[in-house]
């Protein structure tokens, strides 16, 4: 079952069309890794979800249930949390949780036993002094507290990660990991490296359209890699070898990319034996996500 | 409902912490004392004058001065402290647009229309308790060093006032659905108040103008009765409705 369905979705800002015909499905209980350039559309994306923003055209089910821009009851289900979450200075943490129960319409004691249990989780249960004093990683894990407060069946993060230092990061990446039982959780990113890291799926966004999605290693195998990078002892043999074959490249570490068939491969890897040249390493370059982002998205 | 008074209660906490609350009631007591105070002065005042106003040929003789004066000064100093009231507040709703607070409270089904009602309840409520106070400020000390009982109209013309105060903040509120600062937003208000004078040029239109409410002064001389302003009363209760009512749909169909 998905737990978020996207189809034809439109949204042009003035005469920029930022989303045209974005097609998305988000599996239940998926860490969704929701990648794009900057100004590639996710953040609009997710508003439109969100029922901040009205799509132009296009349909969206969370849950089954159609998505309507000015009828926030769907928003229940789902958690927020934006690139930079901007709570009320004058609150403490605890206090901020309690309003966000009240005016989502959870119960009392439910909201007061879930909040210490989720500010246990973000580490903030003994921050006892105003978030006007917070720092922005305090703030973002005050942020997934919110988010998950009504115990939401999607979350949605913004680039939770992209403005924290490296230990900021893997607290957050850290309790996305466990809530995959949970919750779904689409997570927006242009960090590579967290959705290697956490996503279960991934769908790549370019030009207002999903460009490639499917689960992380799905994508990873994809790709078949058969670039190998050469290193030889000496360095004029580079040349030597470049001059050889035509689908070798220099790079700047002196070391060489080769790309070609596997048929290709052997009959350089013969070359080499006969001319005797001394290698120091030869090596398959693995698929990344990275690469595959790169040539999708160029 | 129980969400609606959740964010109602967020907003008069927001006003309570922020030492906001502290400033308004600070500044409606201070003008509650100011206008017998100055009452009280003004002959002191007017005999260290007399000397240098006798060699230019003015002659002040004995000013009498009563609960009049008093209540003189509150008609004429009430459009400061409103000014000063309407800046304090005219962020209430651009100051959450700028920080996404809003747009967080939005995202867990807090419907819109409830943030327009919430929010003019709490600055209607403010506007109307600080105006109590200081009210009930200057009509103890007036009772107390003169006699209240010789004003003609007195409650009418206070609660004249009132009603053109809460025309103001209706103004700000449907200004605020639409416009991102606070600054055009209290630019804009600004505007609609210099045309309401504008079109209170035109004879024909005074009586329907809500800034008739506000020129009490033949009230209290008893030149007119409150029967003169029934008309703008009733623009002026319609006026604000409308611009509250329609800010709801303008604020549902913003995009965050």
């Amino acid at each position: 079952m998905n737990m978020l369905t996207i189809k034809n979705l439109k949204k042009s800002f003035g005469s920029k069309e930022v989303l045209c015909g974005l097609n998305l499905s988000i599996p239940k209980n998926s860490i969704f890794g929701f990648v794009g350039k900057n100004g590639a559309g996710k953040t609009t994306t997710m508003k439109i979800i969100l029922g901040l923003i009205k799509a132009d055209s296009g349909t969206l089910y969370v849950m089954d249930k159609e998505v309507v821009f000015g009828q926030p009851n769907i928003n229940r289900y789902i958690g927020y949390l934006p690139d930079v979450p901007e709570f009320y200075p004058y609150m403490t943490a605890k206090e901020y949780l309690k309003f966000c129960g009240e005016i989502s319409g959870m119960d009392k004691k439910d909201v007061s036993a879930r909040s210490n249990e989720l500010l246990e989780l973000v580490g903030l249960a003994n921050e006892h002094s105003r978030i006007k004093g917070f720092s922005r990683g305090m703030k973002q894990r005050l942020g997934i507290a919110q988010a998950l407060l009504n115990r939401p069946k999607l979350l949605i993060c913004d680039e939770p990660t992209s403005a924290l230092d490296p230990i900021g990061r893997k607290e957050i990446l850290d309790i996305l990991v466990t809530l995959k039982k949970q919750t779904t959780v689409l997570f927006s990113t242009h960090i590579l490296s967290d959705v290697e890291r956490i996503c279960t799926d991934v769908a790549f966004l370019n030009n207002g359209k999903i460009a490639i999605q499917g689960t992380v290693t799905e994508l990873q195998n994809k790709r078949d890699s058969n670039e190998f990078i050469i290193e030889t002892e000496r360095k004029e043999d580079l040349n030597n070898l470049i001059g050889a074959f035509n689908n070798l490249n220099l790079t700047d570490k002196n070391s060489l990319i080769f790309n070609g068939t596997e048929h290709e491969f052997f009959s350089f890897i013969n070359y080499i034996a006969d001319k005797k040249i001394s290698v120091q390493k030869i090596e398959r370059i693995e698929p990344t996500l990275e690469s595959l982002f790169i040539e999708v998205t160029t | 409902m129980k969400t609606l008074f959740a964010f109602t209660k967020k907003e008069f906490f927001e006003v309570r912490r922020t030492g906001k609350l502290l400033i308004i009631m600070l500044l409606f007591l201070i003008f509650g004392i100011m206008n017998p105070a100055t009452a009280k002065i003004m002959p002191v005042i007017m005999d260290m004058l007399a000397e240098s106003m006798t060699e230019s040929g003015v002659v002040i003789k004995d000013i009498e001065v009563n609960a009049m004066t008093s209540w003189a000064q509150f008609f004429k100093n009430i459009s400061t402290i409103l000014i000063i009231f309407i800046l304090l507040f005219s962020d209430v709703f651009t100051k959450e647009y700028k920080t996404g607070t809003l747009q967080l409270v939005l995202t867990k089904g807090l419907a819109r229309h409830k943030v327009v009602i919430a929010k003019t309840l709490s600055i209607l409520s403010f506007w109307t308790i600080g105006y109590i106070f200081s009210f009930s400020v200057t009509y103890g000390y007036n009772e107390y060093f003169w006699d209240n009982s010789i004003m003609n109209n007195l409650f009418s013309s206070v609660v004249l006032w009132w009603l053109f105060g809460v025309c103001v903040i209706s103004l700000i509120i449907f200004f605020s659905s639409f416009l991102q600062n606070n600054i055009a937003v209290l630019l804009s208000t600004g505007g609609v108040i210099i045309l309401m004078y504008l079109l209170n040029v035109i004879s024909k239109l005074k009586p329907y103008i809500p800034v008739k409410l506000i020129n009490i002064n033949p009230l209290l001389a008893s030149t007119e009765e409150i029967d003169a302003y029934t008309k703008a009363i009733i623009v002026t209760i319609i006026f604000s409705i409308v611009c509250i009512a329609s800010s709801i749909p303008i604020l549902n169909k913003r995009q965050f």
